[in-house]
């Protein structure tokens, strides 16, 4: 796979006398990625994103639950010197509510696909290693996962949900309904991934390399994760990166529908109170709605680029 | 002199299955394989040759159970070696596979792409000597110097490095262990011509210096004169022919081996080569004529060949060929 | 003076790839000709330039690569020159391919009739119905058996020899007057080699037809080649009839390479039997050549003034072309 001779790589060959240690593999492809336009857009708008998540109680001008604007009647104001982007109909400052919407948004996006690797890689590794029926079976069980729609199922869960956590200790867990989104989206997000770990798993599995693993005596465990996990990374970290996208995009559609978490300051959850007054206040709509399309664009982007540096051989 | 590794009714067959809608049903196997037997003594080397599909590959990884062999024993050193991997008791298993090595056709396939070659060469020590991490660095060392190339490479990785250099770390790893017999499955047939020299050099004087016996597949038979002190000749699955290097190609017996050889452009212009022409090609393991497998396209087949399988004769004979009519 | 000039003849060819590690120069100024009904036998390991020369004859150099230099005339006509349509009527009409891969170089979703008869009536404006006969003809011509059955199958229902067949009959639908092969018979096994090397000598003698025949395999052109062409690292070491390559090479690189090869009929047994002579080191990188000579650093009989200049081809004898400054080649400072 990454056995290609770019003349870069002969071009190493050829000075093998020097001692000076040679870049690996994955900084290789970070030297390919540099070079891609779009990709590095996407790190950008995604690195964006995580100094955001990261930094927003010092870039905020208010408590993104403070609502006394309203208070003093200034809901749905402009943008001014005060509210740099205005405020909304229950008195947020939207600045501040785009700001720490950025922490719900990765934590969706990371949260979900965590456990979606989490599952999909164990099941498509197995499934592709071992073979046979059990390959059989549990790709058969990752096909039921895929043609359940997940939106019902994740609407319908967070409601029942809702009514019967009520007077339980299950309540007192802060943002329960977004964690609840978060493991629903992992649990029907991970069959993507397992099929490209299953894959890439049967392709790896009779690579020469490791056939000669086996020969030399290695353990099976040392095979898959020292020979076969690290071969297989690049595909999954590039569906990885673009689930991450959809998984925030998924989110958003629940929270715009109502069926978001109501404690959490989710930019979908921005879009479902003030959709309604797009005329009157378009900038609490627009907001929300721009840093959504720039965070699922720049996943994508990143999901793109990365695509290219660790395949070179894909692109002409 | 006693054999080191004495292969005896070798087969592997693999199920042809049917598919229906809910079960599959096995219609008929594909003799991969077929009862073959050879032995090779420590310091020699046999030549393993035939054309794609007939088998060679496949005999090599089921001795090396890559692929279970379905019938036959293997020994090694006078132990069976089939069910000691069968039964899977890991530290008899790992003393086999110390002394039994595969070297692989390709090397841009056979190294890890994520590891440097020091990493690759590393591996068989952490498994066979785990006790001493502390001499790995230097046995690495020495086995780089040992195939021609310098201790330094260690911390390169497999896409800095040329055809011909990969192929000697892949030969380097085989060697990390001290074994006793190596299995080489086409060397060097993805190497350039003037690189190939070099390789099949090494691998002669390595042999000479490690007393190490060779299993070397190939279908070209030019190197395999070159390498080899012994050949075996498969077709279809089954050994046609066995013998010493110059006895086989001085004075070829069976049908088969004699237009292999005359199939081979000599670089001599104009040599007067007297080609036997084979007819049609050979015919897919699931139609296997019967009788000689190789009848139909025989220049000297006998109303006989078409019944009777001839056999090969038992191995207290020097040039052994399955033929009822050899030349 | 028809019969004295070649039909076709590259001068001073030149195809660079600009990559962005820089400019490969996988042919840098390459010289040689094919006359009416020979076969030329280009040799070279990989990067040597061989396939890249014989492809920028039929204006086929894929990107990043680029025809930089030099003149391919054809019947004496510079096909450098014409327009990429003119090109394409030419290519498969009056020069065909026979490619390495017969897997690869026939349509999967074609069956072998479609794809043979698209060429006639595109090339020769033939009706399907007049076209088929011809296809029928060729196809028994190059040992296909049942040729009108064959017709309505599909490239994966036949074998690799079969289909390597197939792929000579497409080249010669158009009777062309050259026909380029590039490692015609690598994919295939050696009693199938035999039987396709045969074919292809006894077709080019039946249609007297130029073929440059694209290999690495000295034995290969030993049996098929009137004349020889060694190329390495994108130059032309040597060229001379094929008589003279094999028995009195003059070039270092082709006596190396001819030495280094284990000979079937040479017997190798015995306690001192095995050393092969063999080059040291390996090809070269081409976005970096040695200066001078590109062969300097592994050539026995380099002196200082290899490392310098670059060999210009000079006839040794007639029709003996070598690029050696020991052999008496002027040299240039490149």
């Amino acid at each position: 796979m990454d056995s290609d001779a770019t003349p870069a790589a002969t071009l190493q060959a050829e000075n093998l006398g020097s001692r000076q240690r040679p870049p690996g593999v994955w900084r290789q492809s970070w030297y390919r990625f540099r070079r891609n336009r779009a990709g590095m857009l996407g790190l950008t708008l995604v690195s964006l994103v995580v100094l955001i998540a990261i930094f927003c109680p010092l870039l905020a001008p208010f408590d993104p639950n403070d609502q006394s604007a309203m208070l003093r009647g200034a809901a749905r104001r402009a943008p001014d010197s005060i509210h740099l982007l205005g405020t909304d109909r229950n008195g947020y400052d939207v600045l501040s509510r785009m700001l720490y919407g950025a922490r719900t948004a990765l934590a969706v996006g990371l949260g979900a696909m965590a456990i979606a690797s989490l599952i999909g890689v164990t099941i498509g590794g197995i499934a592709g290693y071992a073979g046979g029926m059990t390959d059989e079976l549990l790709m058969r069980f990752a096909e039921f996962f895929m043609v359940i729609p997940v939106f019902i199922v994740i609407l319908a869960v967070v409601r029942l949900f809702g009514i019967v956590v009520v007077g339980t200790w299950l309540e007192n867990i802060p943002n329960l309904n977004l964690i609840t989104i978060i493991v629903l989206l992992g649990c029907f997000e991970w069959p993507p991934i397992a099929r490209m770990a299953r894959a890439e798993f049967l392709r790896l599995k009779h690579a020469e390399f490791v056939e000669a693993a086996v020969c030399i005596g290695s353990r099976k465990r040392d095979i898959l994760l020292r020979h076969i996990l690290p071969n297989a990374l690049p595909s999954l970290i590039v569906l990885v990166a673009l689930g991450i996208g959809g998984a925030i995009l998924a989110e958003t559609m629940v929270s715009f529908l109502g069926f978001g978490d109501p404690k959490a300051v989710s930019w979908g959850q921005s879009l479902f109170f003030n959709y309604e007054a797009l005329k009157v206040a378009p900038w609490a709509v627009l907001t929300p709605g721009t840093a959504i399309f720039l965070t699922v664009l720049g996943f994508n982007l990143l999901a793109d680029g990365l695509t290219d540096a660790f395949n070179p051989r894909l692109r002409q | 002199m006693s054999a080191l590794l004495e292969v005896e009714g070798l087969s592997k067959s693999y199920p042809v299955m049917e598919r229906r809608l809910f079960r599959a049903r096995q219609r008929t196997e594909i003799r991969a394989v077929d009862g073959v037997s050879f032995s090779i003594a420590a310091g020699q080397t046999l030549g393993l040759v035939g054309e794609s599909g007939c088998g060679k590959t496949t005999t090599a990884r089921a001795i090396l159970n890559l692929v279970q062999p379905t019938e036959g024993m293997v020994r090694f050193e006078g132990d069976d070696i089939v069910p000691i991997f069968r039964q899977g008791d890991r530290a008899r298993i790992l003393a086999i596979r110390r002394s039994l090595q595969y070297v692989f056709q390709d090397p841009w396939l056979s190294l890890n792409p994520r590891w440097t070659i020091g990493e690759t060469l590393r591996e068989p020590l952490r498994v066979h000597r785990p006790e001493a991490p502390r001499t790995w660095t230097a046995r690495v060392d020495e086995l780089l110097r040992m195939v021609g190339l310098e201790p330094h490479h260690a911390w390169r990785y497999p896409h800095e490095f040329s055809g011909g250099q990969r192929q000697r770390v892949g030969i380097a790893r085989a060697l990390a262990v001290e074994p006793k017999l190596l299995i080489l499955d086409e060397p060097v047939s993805s190497l350039d011509v003037s690189v190939r020299a070099q390789i099949l050099n090494l691998l002669a004087e390595l042999q000479d210096r490690l007393r190490l016996a060779y299993l070397y597949i190939s279908h070209d038979l030019s190197s395999v004169r070159f390498i080899s002190t012994h050949v075996a000749v498969m077709y279809l699955g089954k050994l046609v022919e066995i013998g010493e290097v110059d006895e086989i190609f001085s004075r070829p017996r069976h049908h088969y081996t004699r237009a292999l050889m005359s199939a081979i452009p000599v670089p001599r212009p104009g040599a007067a080569q007297t080609r036997i022409a084979l007819q049609g090609e050979v015919p897919s393991a699931l139609r296997r004529p019967s009788g000689c497998p190789f009848h139909p396209r025989c220049v000297a087949a006998l109303p006989v060949c078409a019944e009777i399988e001839p056999m090969l004769p038992p191995a207290e004979a020097g040039h052994r060929t399955a033929c009822h009519n050899p030349a | 003076m028809a019969a004295a000039q070649p039909l076709l003849e590259v001068r001073d060819l030149k195809v660079h790839f600009f990559t962005r590690e820089g400019v490969v120069r996988a042919v840098d100024g390459v010289d040689y000709s094919v006359n009416r009904a020979e076969t030329l036998g280009i040799v070279g390991e990989s990067g040597s330039g061989k396939t890249v020369s014989s492809l920028a004859m039929l204006r086929l150099v894929p990107p990043p690569a680029r025809t930089v230099a030099g003149q391919i005339l054809f019947d004496g006509e510079d096909l450098l020159t014409r327009t990429p349509k003119q090109m394409a009527a030419l290519r498969g009409r009056r020069i065909a391919m026979i490619f390495q891969n017969p897997a690869t170089s026939l349509n999967p979703i074609y069956s072998i009739g479609a794809q043979l008869t698209e060429i006639l009536t595109w090339h020769e404006k033939a009706s399907r119905r007049d076209a088929e006969p011809r296809v029928i003809e060729l196809l028994g011509l190059v040992g296909i058996s049942d040729p009108a059955t064959r017709l309505r199958q599909y490239p994966h229902e036949l074998s690799g020899g079969m289909r390597q067949r197939i792929g000579i009959a497409r080249a010669l639908l158009c009777n062309p007057s050259l026909v380029l092969a590039d490692e015609p018979t690598t994919a295939l096994d050696v009693t199938i080699q035999a039987q396709i090397l045969e074919l292809l000598a006894e077709l080019q003698a039946r249609f007297r037809m130029s073929m440059v025949l694209v290999t690495h395999d000295m034995g290969v052109v030993a049996r098929m080649a009137t004349r020889i062409t060694v190329m390495y690292a994108g130059r032309v070491c040597e060229t001379a009839d094929a008589a003279t390559i094999f028995n009195a090479p003059q070039h270092p690189y082709t006596r190396a390479l001819l030495e280094s090869m284990p000979r079937i009929d040479h017997s190798y047994a015995g306690p001192a039997r095995r050393v092969l002579p063999s080059i040291p080191g390996r090809p070269p990188n081409l976005l970096n050549p040695p200066s001078g000579c590109r062969f300097h650093d592994r050539c026995p009989e380099a002196q200082v003034e290899c490392r310098r200049l670059l060999p210009v081809e000079t006839a040794v004898a007639p029709g003996h072309i070598v690029s050696c400054l020991r052999r008496g080649s002027p040299g240039i400072v490149a």
